[in-house]
């Protein structure tokens, strides 16, 4: 994946294809690229992310967490110092907060990952949630992170297709290529 | 036409740079130097900790700063700028962040009563002065505001002391910091109604709820001497200092969920 840099790309993925997706993203940018990422999860706990990225045996060292799902499902959250917790996915603008939070704590250049922008459709209205896509990505870009937004396929609209065009640079989507 | 150098030295001695990057920018560049600001919001909205930020910057920046505390002790305080990673201990050894608790100084002047009169309003604030001046403090926040004023009783005794106070500390150029409370219900920005008409800057600090979610908010509502946004912005109090980023609209219009 050869992007250039502060680009912000939505990543159109298959739902059978979300585990390959995610592992061949933290590959590119972590392994290959030697950033730090920082995976903003609305769709499931961050702990399940992480036992999932155990058995893909991806290093996690450098994977900073903004769980905005974990509180609202009642669960117990796992306290850890890579992951920051948001108490709801509706609270857009705390979300945008823990990654400044993060963007000034890491050092050296980053990849914000979003996952996923149909989970937070579920639970914001377009009109809020294009407006915190505007300012969020606009924010990375002028202090040089790449942003990769996530978007599954089959959970996808109209709605959400037109604002992923109006912020992002870049459209991918792996499956139409095979 | 292109600045000189010296209009751009001149603009920045003019501004004290609180060190809160979302607020500088909200302020053009920080607060007009010897304003008097007053910090209002009820309980638990970071009064205090943006407060305590303040100075700290100052401090750090070398600029002597002054915190008075009027109703808790410093040293409990004290416990809140810790977690900052940007606190250093030596700051106050080296008295570049200086904490005094109000009950100390009101105990030197013999002023342990319930009702002060217009003689004690003087007493106290010329003690202040005193302080500024002797340590050449560039920087002060007095927490809270409205603990003193109900000692002062009436409209007239508090509206003399702000306006004293305030002009007292302006002519030593030093930057001021006070901390109203106010209820949660209140419709005005002071407790008394007399504070947000005499300070020059008034900054307002609230929970905004919304479909359930409790949101910090800061709205910079008069600061007098810049141009400034007066749109509210939600805050988190983090390691890295107080952070803050716009309220989205779409979430405070009527019907907009």
């Amino acid at each position: 994946m050869d992007l250039p840099e502060t680009s912000a790309v939505a990543l159109v993925i298959k739902i059978d294809d979300y585990l390959d997706a995610m592992r061949a993203v933290l590959d590119a940018f972590i392994v290959e690229k030697d950033l730090s990422a920082i995976y903003i999860t609305s769709t499931i706990p961050s702990q399940s992310i992480k036992n999932v990225l155990n058995i893909l045996e991806i290093d996690m060292e450098r994977i900073y967490f903004i769980d905005c799902i974990s509180h609202i499902m009642m669960g117990a959250a796992v306290r850890s110092e890579h992951v920051n917790f948001v108490e709801s996915p509706t609270m857009l603008e705390n979300i945008m907060l823990k990654v400044e939070f993060l963007m000034r704590s890491l050092e050296g250049k980053k990849l914000v990952l979003l996952d996923s922008i149909n989970s937070l459709a579920i639970h914001n209205n377009t009109k809020i949630l294009s407006e915190f896509l505007h300012i969020l990505v606009n924010n990375l870009r002028a202090k040089g992170a790449y942003t990769l937004i996530l978007s599954v396929d089959e959970q996808s609209s109209e709605e959400i297709n037109n604002m992923l065009g109006l912020v992002c640079d870049e459209t991918l989507a792996p499956s139409e290529q095979k | 036409m292109p600045e000189t150098k010296e209009k751009k030295a001149d603009a920045a001695d003019a501004r004290c740079i609180t060190g809160i990057d979302g607020l500088d920018r909200i302020l053009n560049g920080g607060i007009p130097r010897g304003n008097t600001v007053l910090i209002t919001g009820s309980c638990g909205t970071g009064k205090t900790t943006l407060s305590l930020e303040f100075l700290l910057h100052g401090a750090l920046n070398n600029e002597n700063s002054l915190f008075i505390s009027v109703t808790e002790n410093w040293q409990k305080l004290i416990k809140n700028v810790i977690p900052y990673r940007f606190f250093d201990e030596d700051l106050l050894k080296n008295k570049k962040l200086i904490m005094i608790d109000l009950g100390a100084i009101y105990n030197k002047l013999g002023l342990e009563k319930s009702e002060f009169t217009a003689e004690d309003i003087d007493i106290i604030v010329r003690a202040v002065g005193d302080i500024v001046k002797e340590w050449e403090i560039k920087r002060l926040v007095i927490d809270s505001i409205t603990s003193i004023c109900f000692q002062l009783k009436t409209k007239e005794k508090i509206r003399d002391f702000i306006l004293y106070i305030g002009k007292n500390l302006s002519e030593a150029g030093c930057t001021s910091i006070l901390v109203s409370e106010i209820s949660r219900a209140e419709q005005s920005y002071s407790m008394y109604g007399v504070e947000e008409a005499i300070a020059d800057g008034i900054v307002l600090m609230a929970n905004m709820e919304r479909r359930g979610d409790l949101l910090r908010t800061l709205q910079v509502v008069k600061m007098r001497g810049t141009m400034h946004s007066r749109a509210k912005y939600v805050l988190d109090l983090t390691p890295e200092g107080v952070l803050l980023v716009p309220l989205l609209k779409g979430g405070s219009i009527p019907g907009g969920i």
